[in-house]
């Protein structure tokens, strides 16, 4: 007995491997996909706003992207990464002030009206543009949407604007709103944003506050035999040590986000019934990052940044602090991000006898006790392992005579030293790569931020070669020459170290062995889970 | 002399010292037991106790030696423990020798004040504390402190209040001495023992508050404590418990001895106590 379902369990293993590895549409796989169920899954927060159009975050994503869609979701093998959702089509004209997007036929709202281009250009002026947090940077120069029929918008935009950006910006920025719910309401307060009515193959059920959220089964949805699930289930457990426990007890048959802590996983792995997945957050690639308040005059030479560079061993922060579930980088880049990933940058590796030598070299000789000179180190609060990362470098940085003390905090008042009062030698942060340079990595390096923006250059550093080619970038059409501006910049910022980046690292996700067909495109944890089902 | 001869004779009172004497003696040769920085990296991670014996108890997550962590850890308990017990001692016997001896107006004032004291909970106010002034150890001493100073203010001016009525008091202001004389050399040494024998549980106290707040990530980063300790080895606790077990041990350890302590030193001070109060005194 116990034979024969071991080998259920590893047919259903390889044949959910294959369909997430090869290059077949959803619409194959999904026959062969049991039907119904309900699939509980442990939610670690209770977001205020659950409007993905307003806050454009993974936590409001997580729930909220079953119930409203964006235009184009990313894709593993889709054409520029992208697989269409409520668009079909997009092109730019070749002065790059307008894009066109074609609209999916035949799509209702889960109140039954019709989606029509009318919601896109509503959502795209009215929300988009000057409420959500990501849509300010990618739709600043966005002036007008035309309909001219109900299945095209066309955007039009007063200076030339990357259809790159827009592309790679899609599955973030552009989850589309019911127009008729929302307009002549103050959007911010609608009450639609917790009671979510959108497009998506789930609907959004009730919600209760501290227990769970419960979406469900969409009769009316546009995809062909979608969804696979009845009723999905997110349920409150803010505590990470109850997530794993709940898995193993069958509670749960889903935890994304790593909500099962790393060290707990080579654990959890060996339970029966459970998996670990790490694909699925290709696109949502987190960075860690020492950033250097370049005010120090110490931090301000550029051999004292390259000497703390040398003094990081990457490979036991990937294998002690990660546990192998992280990969080093060499660049204000991930390896991810393949359109504009360049590896051929200066690269720093461990030797501390070059990082000493480089920090006499500075003219910082060790005083008789050891140190050259003492710093304020603050990890950020944010993940354990950033945290653990603080402990790391303190103890890397005493190897080569620099002092560290750690400044420990919460989350509000880490913000506010680092990010306003600039009360900081070095910070460990952990910022997103969010699939653009454009939207994500430049805000770290480009110089005249105004104090208080959090997660961005607040360390002083200013390069003028640097913001050129950012602001370049901003307003070249052409994807490859883009793409060339954007190696660039990873070479300046690798050369000259105005913060050094350590290791990235995606999420890890453990589910019951029942649960098939997860993880097939780069941001599935904040997908649609349409073609996800459930093994009876 | 005559008070540590009592106290040795009770049972509590010789386990407490002898397990305080022992961890005092740890502490004080932190360094020659685990030379150099207990928070650097010793060796491989996660390293099971008494399976490397340059290592004897392991090491955690990021290969710190676990031993150092806990010799190291003794010394910032002990001295936390002690100091905050003292601010809180040396602050409550004024504060009451005060209220005691003034009373009207005074009195008043500063009994309201240990009353706003005493209906926050400690912890609380810890807590509040550090995480407003940041956390470094003088901070979460006085933060420690300002939790505790009311329990030994009320005790010392009940005491106070009791002997200031008694006739040698009387006896000293006849023949002139003055009020600040007579408050430290004749008031002072009998208030002092009751208060002394609540020192131990403060102590304690002070300890375990300081290992919860480095449990919640408050104590100070760069000093290694039990609390942190113990914290950081939650997140391992299915597969590598001796990380939370061995400082938990160290802690309760402390804890207990403090304990056995107070309890011997109230017995002690008890019978002393009583033969040095006149009982005619209360009768009048």
């Amino acid at each position: 007995m116990s034979a024969l379902h071991v080998s259920r369990r590893q047919m259903l293993q390889i044949s959910s491997l294959l369909l997430a590895s090869t290059a077949l549409p959803t619409l194959a796989a999904a026959q062969n996909l049991p039907k119904g169920g309900r699939l509980v899954v442990a939610a670690d927060s209770e977001p205020k706003n659950l409007n993905p159009a307003i806050v454009a975050s993974n936590g409001v994503f997580f729930i909220a992207s079953k119930v409203i869609e964006p235009l184009a979701e990313a894709s593993f093998d889709g054409k520029d990464g992208l697989e269409p959702r409520l668009a079909t089509s997009w092109e730019s004209a070749s002065d790059g002030l307008s894009i066109t997007f074609k609209l999916r036929e035949g799509v209702t709202w889960h109140d039954g009206k019709p989606f029509t281009s009318a919601d896109v250009a509503y959502c795209a002026l009215n929300v988009w543009k000057p409420l959500q947090n990501l849509g300010r940077i990618v739709f600043a120069n966005l002036t007008a949407v035309d309909t001219p029929d109900d299945l095209t918008a066309i955007f039009r935009f007063s200076k030339p604007t990357p259809i790159q950006l827009i592309r790679n910006a899609l599955p973030v920025v552009s989850s589309v709103l019911p127009k008729h719910l929302y307009e002549g309401t103050d959007i911010a307060t609608n009450s639609a944003n917790v009671k979510l009515v959108g497009t998506g193959p789930f609907t959004f059920a009730e919600h209760k506050p501290g227990e769970y959220y419960r979406l469900a089964r969409n009769e009316n949805y546009w995809g062909k035999d979608q969804p696979h699930l009845d009723e999905i289930i997110f349920r409150v457990l803010p505590d990470r040590a109850a997530a794993a426990a709940a898995l193993e007890a069958e509670e749960i048959q889903l935890a994304a986000f790593s909500a099962v802590p790393l060290a707990d996983l080579d654990r959890i792995s060996k339970v029966p019934g459970l998996k670990v997945i790490s694909r699925g957050y290709e696109a949502l690639t987190y960075q860690l990052v020492v950033d250097i308040n370049h005010r120090r005059k110490e931090l301000a030479d550029q051999k004292v940044r390259q000497a703390i560079a040398h003094a990081i061993d990457k490979q036991f922060v990937i294998d002690t602090i990660f546990l192998g579930y992280a990969s080093a980088s060499t660049g204000p880049v991930p390896k991810n991000a393949s359109e504009f990933y360049d590896a051929d940058v200066p690269s720093y590796a461990f030797d501390v006898e070059r990082a000493n030598a480089l920090l006499d070299e500075a003219g910082y000789k060790r005083s008789g006790d050891g140190t050259r000179f003492e710093l304020k180190l603050r990890p950020a609060p944010y993940f354990n392992e950033t945290r653990q990362f603080g402990d790391y470098l303190r103890q890397a940085l005493a190897a080569i005579g620099i002092d560290a003390q750690i400044v420990n905090a919460d989350s509000a008042a880490h913000q506010k030293a680092v990010y306003t009062d600039h009360d900081f030698d070095l910070a460990v942060a952990p910022p997103v790569f969010r699939g653009d340079p454009a939207i994500s990595t430049t805000i770290l390096v480009q110089s005249g931020i105004p104090a208080g923006v959090p997660f961005s250059n607040q360390g002083g550093y200013s390069n003028p070669a640097l913001d050129a080619i950012i602001s370049k970038a901003s307003e070249t059409i052409d994807s490859s020459e883009r793409t060339k501006l954007y190696n660039e910049f990873q070479k300046i910022v690798a050369t000259d170290l105005p913060l050094i980046n350590v290791a990235e690292w995606g999420f890890i996700s453990v589910a019951s062995e029942r649960v098939l067909d997860i993880a097939d495109n780069p941001r599935w944890a904040v997908s649609n889970w349409a073609s996800t089902a459930l093994q009876p | 002399m005559k008070l540590i001869h009592k106290l040795i004779r009770t049972p509590e009172g010789i386990a407490g010292f002898v397990i305080l004497a022992i961890l005092i003696i740890i502490s004080a040769s932190a360094s020659l037991i685990a030379p150099g920085d207990p928070l650097r990296i010793a060796g491989q991670a996660l390293l099971a106790p008494f399976s490397d014996m340059n290592l004897p108890l392991g090491t955690d997550r990021l290969g710190r030696d676990v031993l150092a962590g806990i010799v190291h850890g003794a010394r910032t308990s002990l001295f936390v423990g002690t100091a905050a017990a003292l601010a809180a001692i040396t602050l409550g016997l004024c504060v009451g020798l005060i209220a005691g001896l003034a009373g009207g107006l005074v009195d008043e004032i500063l009994m309201r004040v240990v009353d706003a004291f005493q209906i926050v909970p400690g912890f609380l106010l810890a807590l509040a504390f550090v995480s407003v002034m940041g956390a470094s150890l003088p901070v979460v001493v006085i933060a420690i402190a300002l939790g505790a100073w009311a329990d030994p203010a009320r005790l010392t001016r009940a005491q106070v209040r009791s002997i200031r009525e008694r006739d040698y008091i009387a006896a000293a202001r006849v023949i002139g001495m003055h009020p600040a004389e007579i408050a430290v050399r004749q008031i002072l040494p009998q208030a002092v023992p009751p208060v002394l024998a609540v020192s131990a549980t403060i102590v304690a106290a002070a300890i375990l508050t300081e290992a919860a707040l480095s449990f919640l990530g408050l104590g100070d980063p760069n000093t290694v404590t039990w609390g942190s300790m113990i914290a950081e080895g939650r997140n391992v606790l299915r597969s590598s418990p001796w990380l939370s077990i061995i400082p938990g041990i160290a802690l309760v350890t402390t804890v207990i001895g403090v304990y056995l302590l107070s309890e011997g030193l109230a017995k002690a001070l008890s019978g002393t106590h009583a033969a040095l109060t006149p009982r005619e005194g209360e009768r009048s």
